[in-house]
C-alpha cells in the first residue's frame, strides 16, 4: 500500500525520547551510560546491606549520585552486585525518612521538636532513670548496620560515657553463636578465611546457608571455581543452592549436630582423619572420638532422616577432597544448640585437617555489612578490640589508651539482649536506646517482645526512617543519616575492612549516627571525654591503637584513603606486616618479579597458616556436648515444624529500607506467604494462593499459600521479611550465645 | 561501682552552637571532592574483561541474528539483571524491562526449583511489529534485534495487548511504549548488555541464532515449560539446562489470575461504534420497502442519533492514545496492523454517515430525486461500518488470547452491533415522536417496538446466554485462560458481571418485552420505559466490554511468587 520508502518519510527515528535513553561512551571505565546519568566524577565505597561487603562506585554529576555500579576491581564482588546493592542509592530517597528529631507530646503523638530539644530530654530523661533506678536501668541495643567508628562511639559513650552496664546489639540474632564458637574453638572471634577460598575448594560444604538467595554475591565466587568442587548442601528445604548440589541432605531440622557428630564418627573409625594436625595442633581429640562413637551412622540415620548411603556419601566426599570449605549461615546460628552445631563443623575441619590452606576452614558467614566490626568495637559482649570486660588487664589496658579513669570500665559482663528484654519485663531496665535497629519486628516472640518494649519509661529509637514499627513505639526518635550520607568503615565476613563515604546530603535535620553520638556525649556531660572523638577518621586512629597487638590488629592501614587504594585490607595487618609489605614490594618492582602475585596475596589472606591458634597454647580445642531434641517439637495439635528465612535476594530482614526502593518491592511478594508440601496441601485442601491460618503457641497470623515440594512434608516455610512472623516463633535461646533460635517451632496449619 | 563524677557542662560546647555546627558539617558535601575520581580517562570499560566471553565472536550473518541465550543451571533466581537493566538504562523509578520468574515441580523426593530470567525475545516473527499501527518498531536486518522507536509510537499500546510475553511497557508520563533493545548501542560498541555484564553468575549471553534453527526449535515448541505457544511469534531466547525438567514444572505463579487493565476509551470506543453501525443498519430498514409516515418522521432523529455517537466513539478512542495528536500515524500501518485498518476504516465510515446524514436532514428532496447516488453512500456507509467492526474484531484475534478467540470476539461484536442498534433506533423513534408534535407517540412507538422488540428480545437472550456459558468453563479441571476468566467474573469481578447481566436482562429482555405486551397510553411511561430500556442495554454492553478487557487473560513468561 504505501511504498517502503515513503513510509520512512513518516518514520521518526531520533527525538526526545529516543536521546533520552540513548546510550554514550562513558569515563571511568563505566559502561555506556544515558546522558542524563553521565558521571563526572566517581565515589568508591562498600555496600550498606550484608556482610559480603560488595565494592559499589558511585556515579556523582556535579558532586550529586546519578547511580552506581559494582566496583569492577574490587577483590569482594568483581564488578557484580546483588539487586540490593544496585538499588542502594534508591531507598535513601523516601518520604518516610526521618527528617527531625520526634518527640512524643502529652497526647501521644509524636510531634516534631529541635535537636537540641531532644538530646536535651535525653539526657534528663536518662539522668532521671539513673538517679532513680541506677545505672543498670538503661541500656541500649545497637546493630550491625553503622560504621565501625559510630559502633565504638556508641559502646564507649554508652559504658564508659554515660555509665550504663547493659547494651547489645542485632548481631546477637545472626552472629552470636559463630562469636562464641570461634572465640572457645580458637581463642578468639576469628573466620578464618577470605572469599578466594570458595574458588580454591574441591569440595564445598553448605549448612544452613542458600548463598544463592542471601549472598548471591558469595555464590558467584563459588560458581567462578575451576575445580568442579562438590557441593554438598545440609538443608532442610530444597534451596536454589540445595538445587545445584552434588548431594544435597535434606536432614530433619535440627538434627544437624547428630549429622556431623556422626560423620566425625565414621571419619574417625575409617582413619579418615589428620592424626599430625590433631596432635599438634589441638586439644580434646580423644575426647571428642569418644563422644561421637555413640553417633552410629544407623542413629544418626534414624535421627535425621537420612539414608544412610547418603551419610556414608558425606563422609565419603570430605575424605575424597583435598582442599574442604565447611561454611554455615543462619541454620547453623540460628539454633538452640548452635555454638556447639558451629563447633562440630570446626571440628570436621580442624580434625581433617582442613584449615589454613587454600580452599579450605570452617567458615562462618556473617549477616550484616558490619557485623564484624560490631564483633570487635561495640563493647557489648567484648570490651573494645574483642578483649574481656571481667580481666582487669585489659580494663587497664583500654582505659590507658583512651585516656579515661579505669574505673569507668565496667568491670562485668552486658546483659545479652534476651536479658535485656527480660530486665525490661522485671521493671529493672527502665530506658532503652535502639540504634538502626527493628526489634518490633525482628525480635523472636514479636508479640511479647512488643508488650515489652511499651513497657519503658523511656525509649529512643535512632534510625534513618520515622515509621519502623519499633520507631512507632518510641518516646523519642533521632533522625540518622544512613549509608552513603557520611564516613566511615565496615568490616565484612571475609575480616576486610573497607571505606563508607559520603555521596549524598542526608534529608532535613537528619544527623549521622556519629554527629547524633557527639550530640548525645555532650548533653550528658560526656562531652571532655570524647574531645579526641571529632570524626570517623580521628576515631579510627583510635581503634588503630586499640587493635595493636590483638589478633585483629589493623595498625599497618594508614587511613581510609589506604583502604581504599587496596580495595580493602583484611584483618590482621599490623604495622609490622604493613612495612614488611611496602619493603618486598619495593624490591619486587625493582627485580620486576611477581609483584602482582603479591598484591593478590595481600587482597585474599586467611587465617592460621602456621596452625597456631589464638588460645596460650596455640592450639584449637575440639569442643563438643551431647546433642538435645528440639524444645518445641511438633505436637498433634501443633503438627508442623516452622522454618524461617530469607525470601528473595530483592529484601532485606525488616524491609525498612529495601520497601522503599520501588524496583526492589516488585522483586519480592508483597505480603507473607508459606511455602507447603503438595501432600500436605492437598490433604488439608489448600492449593496455592489461597488464604491460609498458621498458628503457634504464641499467635495465628494468616498468609497465602505457596504449594512446593521444596519444602519436606510436615514443614512449612515462612519468610523472616515480614512482620507477622516472628509473631509465631518460640523465644528460646542457645545457652552460650544467647543467639535466638528462629528456625524452627511448631505450628498447626489450616483454613481460615 | 561507683563511677566518678563527670564533668559540669559548663566545660563543655554549648549545645545549640554544637548542633548548628554539626548540622553545618552534616550538609557539606566538600569532603566528595577529597576522595571521588575525577579524571576522565577515556578507557575501554573495565568490566569487559569479565563480559568478553559471553559475546558471540563475530556479528550474525544472512540467516541469522543476536539472541539472548541463559544459562538456566546458573540463573540462581537473585534478579541483579532485573536492577542492573533499570539502573544503567536509566529507565524510570517503576520501570523493569527483565524479568525473573520461577518453575516448580518433581515430587517430594525430588523437588525442582529453576529460576527464569527473561526479557525481549527479540522474535523472529515480532507481533509487537505487526501490530503496530505507527510502524513504531523496527527488525533490524543485520542483528535481528527487535527495537522499538520512542519518537514514533503514538502510546496505542497495541504491542502490549499482542506480545504473549508481556515485554513492551507502557510509559503513562510519556505516552509512549518503550522496551528492551538489547542495549544495542552497547552491543555495536563491543559492550555486553546491561543484563550480561551484570550477571554475578553468568547466566545471560548474547548469541548468534540461526533463524531456521529457531523456527524449527518453535515448531516442536521447544522453548521454554510454561511459557507462551513459541509458534506465535518464534522467540529467539534459548533457554539451557543439563537438567531434564519433570513433566510437572509449572509456574510459581500459575494459579494467579489476574485482572487484565480495563481501557475505559476502548470500551467506550468499541460499543459505541458499534451502536452507531447498528443504527445505520436500522437506518437502513427504516429508509426500505414501504416504510409509514410514523416512521418517516423519526428516522432523521435516528439517524443523527447513530452519527452522533458513533463521532463520540472516535472522540474517546483518541483519549485511549498517548500522544493523541499525532494519531495520524495510524494510517501508516496499514500493510499490517489491524488498528490502523480499523482506525481507516472507521473514518472513513464517520465521513460517509456525516455525509449520509447531512444528506437526508439538509435536502431530502434531492434525496428523492437522486435515490441511486444516496442508496450507494447509504450502501458505503454500511460497508464501512461492518468493515470497522470486522476489524475491531481481527483487532482482538490477532493477539492469540484465548479470551479473545475469533468467534467469541466475533459473537459479542455483532451481538452488540444489533442489539444496540435495536435499543437506540426505539430510543430515538421515543425522542423524535416527543420534539415532533405532528405524530402520535403511542402509535409510532406501538409499530416502531412492534418491528423491532422481538429481534432485540432474541439478541440481547442469545448474547446473554453465550456470555454466561462461560461460567460452564468453572467445571474445567485444568486451569485453562478460560477457567481464569470465569473465576475472575465469579470471584473478584463478580459485582461487574451480576450488574452486566441484571442490566442486559432487564434492558434487553424484560423492558422490551413489557413494552411489547402491555399497552398503554401514558407518555411518561413510554419515556420512562424506553429510556430505562436503552440505558440500561448500553451500561449493559458497556460493563460487558469491561468484562472484555479485564478477563483477558494475557498468557505471560512463568512468574515469581505472588501474593
Amino acid at each position: 500500500m504505501i511504498p517502503h520508502r515513503l513510509q520512512k518519510l513518516f518514520r521518526v527515528f531520533d527525538g526526545p525520547n529516543t536521546s533520552e535513553l540513548a546510550q554514550h561512551p562513558a569515563p571511568f571505565g563505566l559502561p555506556r551510560l544515558p546522558a542524563s546519568a553521565m558521571p563526572t566524577s566517581t565515589a568508591k565505597m562498600v555496600c550498606g546491606f550484608c556482610s559480603t561487603g560488595c565494592g559499589l562506585t558511585v556515579h556523582l554529576q556535579d558532586s550529586k549520585p546519578v547511580g552506581l555500579s559494582p566496583t569492577t576491581e574490587y577483590p569482594v564482588n568483581l564488578g557484580m552486585a546483588c539487586p540490593k546493592g544496585w538499588e542502594a542509592l534508591s531507598v535513601l530517597n523516601s518520604s518516610d525518612r526521618a527528617t527531625t528529631p520526634l518527640l512524643r507530646n502529652d497526647r501521644g503523638r509524636l510531634e516534631p521538636v529541635e535537636w537540641s530539644t531532644a538530646v536535651q530530654t535525653f539526657a534528663q530523661r536518662w539522668r532521671k532513670i539513673c538517679d532513680q533506678h541506677g545505672p543498670e536501668s538503661m541500656a541500649w541495643l545497637g546493630t550491625g548496620q553503622i560504621a565501625v567508628e559510630e559502633l565504638a562511639f556508641l559502646g564507649a559513650l554508652g559504658k564508659f560515657g554515660m555509665g550504663m552496664l547493659h547494651g547489645d546489639g542485632n548481631t546477637r540474632q545472626c552472629m552470636a553463636t559463630s562469636v562464641v564458637a570461634y572465640k572457645q574453638s580458637f581463642g578468639f572471634d576469628a573466620p578464618p578465611y577470605t572469599y578466594g577460598d570458595f574458588e580454591e575448594s574441591d569440595v564445598i560444604v553448605l549448612v544452613g546457608a542458600n548463598p544463592c538467595i542471601a549472598h548471591p554475591i558469595l555464590w558467584e565466587r563459588v560458581m567462578r571455581n575451576p575445580h568442579q568442587p562438590k557441593i554438598i548442601v545440609v538443608d532442610p528445604r530444597r534451596t536454589e543452592t540445595a538445587m545445584s548440589a552434588h548431594l544435597h541432605l535434606a536432614l530433619k531440622p535440627k538434627s544437624d549436630l547428630i549429622l556431623f557428630y556422626g560423620i566425625a564418627n565414621i571419619l574417625f573409625a575409617r582413619g579418615w582423619i589428620d592424626e599430625e594436625f590433631l596432635n599438634d595442633h589441638t586439644r580434646g581429640a580423644t575426647e571428642f572420638r569418644q563422644h561421637v562413637s555413640t553417633y552410629t551412622p544407623d542413629m544418626v540415620s534414624r535421627e535425621t532422616g537420612l539414608p544412610i548411603e547418603a551419610i556414608e556419601q558425606f563422609a565419603r566426599l570430605i575424605h575424597a577432597g583435598t582442599r574442604v570449605s565447611f561454611w554455615w549461615t543462619m541454620g547453623i546460628n540460628q539454633s538452640y544448640e548452635g555454638v556447639r552445631a558451629a563447633q562440630s563443623l570446626i571440628n570436621l575441619a580442624l580434625m581433617t585437617g582442613n584449615i589454613g590452606r587454600p580452599g579450605t576452614g570452617a567458615n562462618s558467614i556473617t549477616g550484616q555489612c558490619n557485623a564484624m566490626g560490631s564483633r570487635l568495637f561495640s563493647n557489648t559482649t567484648s570490651l573494645m578490640g574483642g578483649r574481656e570486660f571481667t580481666n582487669p588487664e585489659h580494663r587497664q589496658h583500654v582505659a590507658s589508651l583512651l585516656n579515661i579513669p579505669v574505673e569507668r570500665i565496667p568491670d562485668r559482663n552486658s546483659f545479652s539482649y534476651h536479658e535485656i528484654l527480660k530486665a525490661i519485663l522485671e521493671g529493672r531496665i527502665k530506658g532503652l536506646w535502639v540504634v538502626a535497629t527493628n526489634p518490633a519486628h525482628s525480635w523472636i516472640n514479636q508479640d511479647q517482645a512488643k508488650d515489652i518494649l511499651s513497657r519503658l519509661e523511656f525509649l529512643v529509637v535512632q534510625d534513618m526512617y520515622s515509621n519502623t514499627e519499633t520507631a512507632q513505639l518510641a518516646d523519642l526518635v533521632l533522625p540518622a543519616a544512613a549509608w552513603g550520607e557520611k564516613e566511615g568503615t565496615f568490616i565484612n565476613s571475609e575480616r576486610r575492612i573497607s571505606a563508607i563515604r559520603q555521596v549524598a546530603t542526608a534529608p532535613g535535620q537528619a544527623l549521622s549516627d556519629f554527629r547524633i553520638f557527639q550530640l548525645i556525649a555532650n548533653a550528658c556531660g560526656a562531652g571532655p571525654m570524647f574531645h579526641e572523638w571529632t570524626s570517623p577518621a580521628a576515631v579510627f586512629q583510635i581503634l588503630k591503637k586499640l587493635s595493636a597487638g590483638q589478633p585483629c590488629d589493623f595498625t599497618g592501614i594508614e587511613d581510609f584513603e589506604h583502604l581504599e587504594r587496596a580495595g580493602g585490607i583484611q584483618w590482621p595487618y599490623s604495622s609490622e606486616f604493613h612495612d614488611q609489605l611496602t619493603r618486598a614490594e619495593a624490591s619486587a618492582s625493582a627485580s620486576d618479579s611477581d609483584s602482582c602475585a603479591d598484591s593478590l596475596r595481600v587482597q585474599e589472606r586467611r587465617l592460621f597458616e602456621d596452625g597456631v591458634f589464638y588460645h596460650d597454647d596455640g592450639k584449637a580445642r575440639l569442643l563438643f556436648e551431647a546433642s538435645r531434641p528440639m524444645p518445641e517439637p511438633p505436637t498433634d495439635e501443633y503438627p508442623f515444624i516452622l522454618l524461617t528465612g530469607r525470601g528473595t535476594a530483592a529484601q532485606w530482614h525488616t524491609q525498612t529500607r529495601t520497601a522503599k526502593s520501588a524496583v526492589l518491592r516488585k522483586l519480592a511478594p508483597t505480603s507473607v506467604y508459606a511455602e507447603i508440601n503438595p501432600n500436605d496441601a492437598r490433604r488439608i485442601g489448600i492449593h496455592s494462593q489461597q488464604k491460609v491460618v498458621v498458628a503457634s503457641r504464641r499467635a495465628s497470623v494468616t498468609v497465602t499459600a505457596f504449594v512446593t515440594p521444596a519444602v519436606a512434608p510436615g514443614q512449612l516455610f515462612l519468610p523472616m521479611h515480614y512482620p507477622e512472623v516472628n509473631r509465631l516463633t518460640d523465644a528460646v535461646f542457645d545457652p552460650y550465645s544467647k543467639q535466638p533460635s528462629y528456625k524452627a517451632c511448631a505450628v498447626r496449619l489450616g483454613l481460615p | 561501682m561507683v563511677l566518678p563524677a563527670l564533668s559540669t557542662s559548663t566545660e563543655q560546647v554549648s549545645l545549640p552552637s554544637l548542633v548548628e555546627e554539626l548540622l553545618r558539617e552534616q550538609h557539606t558535601m566538600t569532603a566528595v571532592e577529597q576522595f571521588s575520581q575525577t579524571i576522565r580517562e577515556r578507557q575501554r570499560p573495565t568490566q569487559s574483561k569479565y563480559y568478553q566471553a559471553l559475546l558471540p565472536a563475530n556479528p550474525p550473518g544472512p540467516g541469522e541474528q543476536y539472541a539472548f541465550e541463559v544459562n538456566l543451571d546458573r540463573c540462581s533466581g537473585c534478579k541483579a539483571c532485573v536492577t542492573a537493566c533499570h539502573a544503567l538504562n536509566g529507565l524510570d523509578e517503576q520501570e523493569t524491562w527483565r524479568d525473573v520468574g520461577l518453575l516448580v515441580g518433581g515430587t517430594t523426593s525430588l523437588p525442582v526449583i529453576q529460576h527464569v530470567t527473561a526479557a525481549c525475545h527479540h522474535c523472529i516473527e515480532p507481533a509487537c511489529m505487526d501490530v503496530c499501527p505507527t510502524l513504531a518498531y523496527e527488525k533490524s536486518s543485520q542483528t535481528g534485534i527487535v527495537k522499538h522507536l520512542d519518537d514514533q509510537c503514538f502510546g496505542c499500546q497495541y504491542c502490549i495487548l499482542a506480545c504473549p510475553y508481556e515485554v513492551p511497557k507502557y510509559h503513562a508520563s510519556k505516552g509512549i511504549v518503550r522496551k528492551c533493545d538489547m542495549c544495542s548501542d552497547r552491543l555495536a560498541a563491543g559492550e555486553a548488555p546491561a543484563c550480561v555484564q551484570a550477571c554475578p553468575h553468568e547466566a545471560i549471553r548474547i548469541s548468534v541464532v540461526s533463524q531456521a534453527d529457531v523456527a524449527a526449535d518453535c515448531e516442536a515448541t521447544n522453548f521454554l515449560p510454561g511459557a507462551p505457544d513459541p509458534q506465535i511469534t518464534l522467540p529467539t531466547t534459548t533457554y539451557k539446562s543439563s537438567h531434564v525438567f519433570p513433566r510437572n514444572m509449572l509456574p510459581a505463579d500459575y494459579l494467579v489470575v489476574r485482572i487484565e487493565e480495563a481501557h475505559p476509551p476502548l470500551i467506550l470506543m468499541l460499543v459505541l461504534t458499534q451502536l452507531s453501525v447498528g443504527g445505520f443498519f436500522c437506518n437502513a430498514w427504516m429508509f426500505s420497502g414501504d416504510a409509514t409516515p410514523g416512521l418517516n418522521v423519526i428516522r432523521n432523529w435516528q439517524t443523527l442519533t447513530s452519527v452522533g455517537l458513533g463521532f463520540l466513539a472516535l472522540a474517546a478512542s483518541t483519549m485511549h492514545l498517548g500522544r493523541p495528536h499525532l494519531a495520524w500515524r495510524a494510517v501508516l500501518g496499514l500493510r499490517t496492523s489491524w488498528l490502523s485498518r480499523e482506525i481507516v476504516t472507521f473514518g472513513l465510515f464517520a465521513a460517509s454517515a456525516a455525509a449520509y446524514s447531512t444528506g437526508t436532514l439538509f435536502w431530502s428532496e434531492g434525496l428523492l430525486a437522486n435515490e441511486y447516488f444516496w442508496q450507494s453512500v447509504r450502501a458505503g456507509v454500511l460497508a464501512t461500518g461492518l468493515a470497522g467492526v470486522l476489524c475491531s474484531v481481527m483487532i482482538y484475534y490477532r493477539t492469540h488470547r484465548p479470551t479473545w478467540g475469533g468467534t467469541r470476539t466475533l459473537f459479542r461484536f455483532i451481538g452488540t452491533t444489533i442489539w444496540l442498534g435495536l435499543a437506540v433506533t426505539v430510543f430515538a423513534g421515543m425522542f423524535a415522536t416527543l420534539v415532533q408534535s405532528d405524530v402520535e407517540l403511542e402509535t409510532v412507538m406501538q409499530e416502531l417496538v412492534a418491528h423491532l422488540g422481538r429481534p432485540l428480545m432474541i439478541c440481547a437472550f442469545v448474547k446473554l446466554a453465550y456470555e454466561a456459558s462461560d461460567l460452564l468453563h468453572l467445571l474445567d479441571r485444568h486451569q485453562s485462560p478460560l477457567k481464569r476468566l470465569a473465576l475472575l467474573m465469579t470471584g473478584e469481578l463478580g459485582g461487574i458481571a451480576i450488574a452486566r447481566f441484571a442490566l442486559g436482562l432487564l434492558g434487553g429482555i424484560i423492558l422490551p418485552w413489557s413494552l411489547l405486551t402491555a399497552c398503554s397510553d401514558s407518555h411518561v411511561k413510554w419515556v420512562a420505559t424506553v429510556s430505562t430500556m436503552f440505558l440500561m442495554s448500553l451500561v449493559g454492553e458497556l460493563l460487558e466490554r469491561t468484562l472484555f478487557f479485564m478477563t483477558a487473560v494475557a498468557p505471560r513468561m512463568p512468574g515469581a511468587v505472588r501474593t
